[in-house]
């Protein structure tokens, strides 16, 4: 791989409630390449959106980040995202690291034209010349493969949800950001509309130079676009690696459960299995590692000691104890 | 627009095209609501003519009470003069004079005061009613700006002292009847305190100011209208900001906001194009509904503060009997009222795109 | 006996429910000085002038004589005890403004949940009534209608009040029996084939008495507005017993305010109705606790 653009060294977040501190991230750590795409995938709950919020720090007012390092790579120049003053972080939105986030009914203002939201944003980050800002948001979403005549003019309320996320991506693209992140950016659509965004992602990214973080619930996807995948459980990550060995050579038993439990076409209905037990309370977080009560493999040293990310393999690590059981069971 | 669809397709068009230009006009919702503004406006003179009928006493009784209790004269003195004046029939049934109102009303004729000499009721309503409007809707204006942005501030500075400070402040003064303040800061400012000259500020006008565009008739104007203002404005004010900042935190929740932040816009871009817009929407309906509301209480803030302006004419007229000054009153408020609720309507269509305003934008 | 003795067992006592209610209450500080605030107006109104004697007596030689151990509040213009009418000014306020809030509150629930459940031209029709209602213009027209009111009609007054502000209630019930009839209980009880009756009184009012507890609370200061409105204006009049709209009246038409001794004269019966919409209005907020299950658990 190339030159790294982005680093996310040792990330605690946490939010206080009324039960405890929710450890919504726990000890974090990744980097991403130039032109790679890095997919987060894992349960809901797992802490994966608020590891995106936290990259551009988004986060909600209450959520506190107690650790950590976010450090993005651009033309020699480091930024740490956690110390940038108000001003500078705004200027690195969208700028340097955009965000589609889920649920993109309710991205855009409804009452502001498609084309004033991407004026907003050019003229936010000092771009002028409407013209030259419009050539560009036609030609986005004309690679976004809707028709910007019609598209350009519309009001968000005027399109439908496949198209809204298609503009949004094109929008995401308009400064042309070195990372974006995509927070399950194809949640509430239909399957077909899925499909076609995730064409345009894969053809955008050929077509032009920029990293991916896509964080996601469906393995598929993450499959078809990812490089690397990275799982997360407990606010933590669990297993990385690149995306052939994580689908099929997983070493961590969460993974492997994962893996199992998404029908394929192929597959047959036998192989797959759900994993027993729910999601773990991340206010009350068991101790030692965070996945043994649900995990066929614990062992007493599972119950004591959380494990840390070690090699599995060539380019993979895993945080489990028994990844050597794991592996030979399978 | 609805007139130039009739009168482009009645010349060459054959009679199917004139039926579906029919049935574009009759679909037109600005038309629509127009026919519904003025069948309202109908309904309510009809009601107000009868309820004004209803009222126990008529206009030439009470004034051959003021008459006896004023000059001491006899009651048959008193008839004779009522006689002379009153050059109206009280003994025609109620719907024959009902009949002739509102066929007067169709000439644009409002009729002629009982009382006041004779005058015409379009002209006392004239005299009277802009000063109500210029302190109502002034009253209105600074209290709706000001309400939203204190609602927003509230907003984004909730849960600090701030917000308690201003929340307690707001829902104490939406919650005492205007008049009541009006009474309290009479007696505290004006008789205790002496702060205020009260005296002096009664009325809409200073006596021997002339009207015209000049300074010291501005601000004499603004000096009568000091204090109605300020009363409707703090009796109004705690509603918008508490309407406000519910609607402004309800917004703040909006993906759409969210996402406006990670594009980096500015933060005063955000708080005014992206939250303010789209929180004080809802708001609009009820300015319109606030100005019938505050339109009729001045009746007594106009009645405490001797300011002289529709409301008070309207006290005095329901003291008087004088029916066809109260009618054209209720007239024009009515009037004020749905016209303000059309303009609501047909201007939040233009405020929110979602609205769908027109036949033509409806696939 | 068995059976019926585990029943009681399980029900809580008149005491304990009483004092569990006002623990709810005392949750909310605002709201729990509003409902003290509204005890104490009830006290004071109701119950006080049992004690505290009417005093019609004239006294030439005390006109707008100052507050002193003898007059509490001073006297009126003609030497007679305000506070004995503060004392007995208060029922005619009071009653007036529970009697206008339940029948302004029972008409928009009956109509507003009709409108909702039956839909189709029942629902048109009174939506329709209600916009051409709000369109005719509420004070002055009560300031007619208030000159039918003979004397102390307690009970026509609060008919006539609660005649002109149903419109705005029922329009809120409405659309809150529209959004609860789209809850999945409700669904789920039309899908096991309850009735409407059922479904109104069993599954949705329950889930309003918040909604129409405090929209009664509304009602009643709208009603208190427009009634000590009505009588600060001389339209309404009560024959023998005062109330405070007409001592408000009575103060600033005999020229009280011109007295600085009378200040109390004037300013009692002010305060008091504010204060009473004051309690009302906070009183809300304790309501809300009481009534919302989801609200008292807390985040």
């Amino acid at each position: 791989m190339t030159k790294t653009v982005l680093e996310v060294k040792n990330l605690w977040v946490e939010y206080p409630a009324r039960r405890g501190v929710v450890q919504a991230v726990r000890g974090v750590s990744f980097d991403l390449c130039q032109g790679e795409t890095l997919a987060f995938i894992g349960e809901s709950g797992s802490g994966k959106t608020t590891l995106g919020l936290a990259l551009v720090r988004l986060l909600p007012k209450s959520a506190r980040v107690r650790q950590g390092n976010i450090l993005f790579y651009q033309n020699g120049r480091v930024q740490d995202v956690l110390a940038l003053s108000q001003e500078d972080l705004r200027q690195f939105r969208w700028r340097d690291c955009a965000m589609v986030f889920q649920g993109a009914q309710n991205s855009f203002n409804p009452v502001l034209r498609v084309e004033s939201q991407f004026y907003d944003t050019a003229r936010a980050h000092g771009m002028t010349g409407t013209a030259h800002v419009k050539q560009r948001a036609i030609d986005l979403l004309r690679m976004v493969q809707l028709d910007p005549n019609r598209v350009f003019r519309s009001f968000p309320h005027e399109l439908s949800g496949g198209m809204r996320q298609r503009v949004l991506i094109a929008l995401g693209l308009l400064l042309q950001p070195q990372v974006i992140i995509l927070d399950e950016p194809t949640t509430a659509l239909d399957i077909l509309t899925q499909r076609s965004i995730i064409e345009v992602l894969r053809k955008l990214k050929k077509e032009l130079d920029f990293s991916l973080i896509f964080i996601s619930h469906d393995l598929s996807l993450a499959a078809e676009l990812a490089d690397r995948v990275a799982t997360v459980y407990a606010g933590t990550i669990v297993e990385i690696g690149g995306v052939y060995d994580i689908f099929e050579r997983a070493r961590h038993p969460y993974t492997q459960a994962l893996t199992h439990s998404v029908p394929t076409v192929t597959g047959d209905l036998r192989d797959l299995t759900s994993i027993p037990g729910s999601p773990p309370d991340l206010i009350v977080l068991p101790p030692g590692c965070a996945f043994h009560p649900r995990c066929p493999f614990a062992t007493q040293r599972c119950k004591e000691q959380e494990p840390p990310l070690e090699p599995v393999g060539e380019g993979q690590f895993a945080a489990c104890w028994n990844w050597r059981e794991a592996m030979n069971k399978t | 627009m609805a007139t130039q669809a009739i009168s482009t397709s009645l010349a060459p068009q054959k009679r199917t095209s004139l039926k579906v230009y029919f049935w574009r006009v009759a679909n037109n919702y600005v038309l629509r609501r127009v026919i519904k503004a003025l069948a309202t406006i109908f309904v309510v003179i009809t009601v107000t003519f009868f309820i004004i009928r209803l009222m126990p006493s008529n206009p030439v009784d009470i004034f051959i009470q003021e008459q006896m209790a004023l000059y001491n004269s006899s009651y048959q003195e008193a008839r004779d003069r009522a006689a002379a004046l009153f050059a109206i029939d009280l003994t025609a049934p109620v719907t024959q004079q009902y009949l002739d109102y509102m066929g007067n009303l169709l000439r644009g004729d409002l009729g002629k005061s009982y009382r006041s000499q004779g005058a015409g009721v379009a002209d006392i309503i004239k005299q009277f009613l802009p000063w109500t409007l210029f302190s109502v809707g002034t009253a209105l204006f600074i209290s709706f700006t000001l309400g939203v942005a204190l609602g927003m501030v509230m907003a984004y500075r909730r849960e600090t002292p701030l917000d308690y400070v201003l929340s307690t402040f707001a829902s104490l003064v939406s919650s005492i009847p205007n008049y009541l303040i009006a009474i309290i800061i009479i007696v505290t400012f004006g008789s205790q305190l002496r702060i205020l000259n009260i005296a002096q500020m009664r009325g809409s006008i200073s006596p021997g100011v002339q009207p015209g565009f000049t300074l010291k008739f501005i601000g004499d104007v603004l000096y009568h209208a000091a204090l109605p203002i300020f009363v409707y404005v703090l009796t109004t004010i705690g509603s918008w900001m508490l309407a406000m900042k519910s609607s402004t935190v309800a917004t703040l929740e909006e993906d759409y906001v969210t996402v406006a932040r990670a594009r980096g816009l500015k933060d005063s871009r955000i708080m005014t194009s992206y939250v303010g817009r789209n929180a004080a929407l809802p708001l609009f309906t009820q300015l319109a509904i606030s100005i019938g509301f505050v339109v009729g209480g001045s009746v007594l803030i106009e009645t405490i503060f001797v300011y002289q302006g529709i409301g008070q004419q309207l006290l005095k007229a329901i003291n008087q009997r004088d029916y066809p000054v109260m009618q054209g009153i209720f007239l024009i408020i009515t009037v004020a009222v749905v016209f303000a609720n059309l303009l609501a309507d047909l201007l939040y269509g233009r405020l929110d795109p979602r609205i769908r305003v027109g036949s033509e934008e409806t696939k | 006996m068995m059976q019926a003795q585990a029943f009681y067992a399980r029900q809580p006592s008149f005491l304990q429910s009483l004092s569990q209610t006002l623990k709810l209450l005392a949750r909310n500080k605002v709201g729990f000085a509003g409902f003290l605030g509204v005890l104490f107006f009830v006290f004071f109104a109701l119950v006080l002038p049992i004690f505290v004697p009417i005093d019609n007596q004239t006294r030439m030689d005390k006109i707008y004589a100052p507050a002193s151990w003898d007059h509490l509040l001073g006297t009126d213009f003609q030497g007679r005890d305000v506070f004995s009418q503060l004392v007995h000014g208060g029922r005619e306020v009071l009653v007036i403004a529970f009697v206008t809030g339940a029948i302004t509150t029972f008409l928009a629930v009956v109509f507003g949940s009709l409108s909702a459940v039956l839909g189709g031209w029942v629902d048109s029709f009174i939506m329709s009534l209600a916009d051409l209602w709000l369109a005719i213009p509420q004070f002055p027209v009560l300031a007619v209608l208030a000159s039918l009111v003979k004397l102390n009609n307690v009970i026509l007054l609060a008919l006539l009040l609660s005649l002109l502000s149903w419109p705005t209630l029922t329009r809120a019930i409405r659309s809150q029996v529209l959004s609860l009839r789209q809850r999945d209980y409700v669904e789920a009880a039309r899908s096991l084939g309850l009735s409407t009756r059922h479904i109104i009184f069993n599954e949705i009012m329950p889930n309003m008495m918040s909604y129409i507890a405090i929209s009664l609370i509304f009602a009643m200061t709208a009603a208190v507005y427009a009634q000590a409105g009505l009588a600060f204006l001389g339209l309404i009049s009560f024959s023998d017993n005062n109330s405070w709209g007409v001592t408000i009246q009575l103060a600033w038409t005999k020229g009280a305010i011109f007295f600085r001794d009378s200040f109390l004269y004037i300013m009692a019966p002010v305060l008091a109705i504010a204060l009473f919409q004051l309690s009302l209005v906070s009183f809300t907020r304790s309501l809300e606790e009481v009534f919302n299950p989801r609200l008292r658990t807390g985040v």
